[in-house]
């Protein structure tokens, strides 16, 4: 809920700033904000379908077995090597986020799964990073990164028993 | 609605700048909502090869809960992903919007600048802030990158940014942390996250790199 209020806030107020810039900024912006939305609102929609159905196939006992109170250090590491699999942009990642949390995963194993998602995701290093910076600089930045998602965990756990 | 169908093609002495000027991709005066091909970019970007791969598997998946689970458990379970669906969207559409205004508002030249010039352990937290607030898909982001390494930064910070980019951006955040995920996770996400590209820069200043620069893709030249 105070999710929801705080972006349509941001919106109006960015709404507000862009049309105090002018015509050519809101039009910009505009362009951008549709291009975002095509390529976004209808994947996004059968996704959640799609992940709806397979959340009724999957027992959520499996899920909350995993990734739920009692694996602990293993359902951290689960959830970490889950992330980069997704084969998919933030549509499809997010969706099987969703579907962990109705399903029990705890919050730690929830950070770890889209931390890792987000720094090792197949489709972005085969798409950007190797033809853009080479596989000198992956390597490099998979040895510093890749004890992130569990760090995050970790202190997540950490923030949660202390909160 | 908006398309408008007949196009001058600058005859007109006299408005034939202007007339051209709009109508050039290239030009910052483009006016793109008038012209039907960047529509049907539009709706190829839309209905692409993963929407039909996710429609596909919504499918299946349908189908697999209507043979294995029966009539009644599929209903329910498509109105369940309806009332989801209703939830959700609006929310990401606010955001798709709230992130479209914040890529034109926040100044990426003077971003790449500002942490191209500092090093050390500052230069790092720049670094981080940098990433953060980096509007954009990872074609901006890495095209940033690309620029902050050509402007002198070393390894570490190059790591931080795009580490900072890849889990504390605020356009993440804002556009499927918060409507997916709600506000209380997002923000545990955001905190417990928040040291870790500094580490990871210092964890990589050890190692050599290449930089290739790319253009970014965009909807115009798709047309």
């Amino acid at each position: 809920m105070i999710g929801t209020l705080l972006l349509f806030f941001i919106f109006s107020a960015l709404l507000i700033t862009i049309l105090r810039r002018g015509k050519l900024s809101t039009l910009e912006a505009a362009e951008r904000a549709l291009e975002q939305f095509a390529q976004v609102i209808p994947q996004l929609c059968v996704a959640l379908l799609a992940a709806g159905f397979l959340a009724k196939l999957i027992p959520s006992a499996l899920i909350a077995n995993y990734l739920g109170p009692e694996a602990g250090w293993t359902g951290l590491l689960i959830a970490s090597i889950a992330g980069p699999i997704v084969p998919a942009g933030p549509v499809l990642a997010f969706s099987i986020a969703a579907l962990f949390e109705r399903a029990g995963a705890t919050p730690e194993t929830l950070v770890a799964f889209i931390t890792s998602w987000s720094l090792f995701t197949l489709h972005r290093v085969v798409t950007y990073e190797l033809p853009l910076l080479g596989g000198s600089f992956l390597k490099l930045r998979l040895l510093s990164v890749g004890f992130l998602p569990i760090a995050a965990g970790l202190l997540a756990a950490l923030i949660v028993r202390l909160v | 609605m908006i398309i408008t169908t007949t196009i001058h093609t600058g005859t007109h002495t006299g408005t034939a700048i202007r007339m051209t000027d709009r109508n050039d991709p290239n030009s910052p005066n483009f006016e793109f909502w008038r012209h039907r091909r960047w529509w049907r970019a539009f709706f190829i970007a839309g209905f692409g090869p993963m929407f039909f791969v996710f429609l596909t598997l919504a499918i299946l998946a349908g189908a697999a809960v209507w043979l294995v689970e029966g009539r009644e458990i599929f209903w329910q379970a498509l109105e369940d992903d309806l009332q989801i669906l209703m939830d959700t969207v609006p929310r990401v559409m606010a955001a798709v919007g709230a992130a479209g205004i914040m890529w034109v508002l926040l100044p990426r030249d003077k971003i790449s600048a500002m942490v191209g010039r500092n090093s050390g352990l500052i230069g790092l937290c720049l670094a981080t802030v940098a990433g953060t607030v980096t509007p954009g898909g990872p074609t901006s982001a890495f095209a940033l990158l690309a620029m902050i390494g050509a402007m002198g930064a070393d390894r570490g910070t190059m790591v931080t940014y795009i580490t900072a980019w890849a889990t504390l951006g605020l356009q993440r955040i804002l556009t499927w942390d918060i409507p997916m995920m709600g506000f209380d996770l997002s923000a545990l996400r955001f905190v417990a996250t928040l040291p870790l590209p500094v580490v990871a820069g210092l964890i990589a200043r050890m190692l050599p790199i290449d930089l290739v620069l790319k253009a970014e893709i965009r909807l115009r030249d798709k047309m």
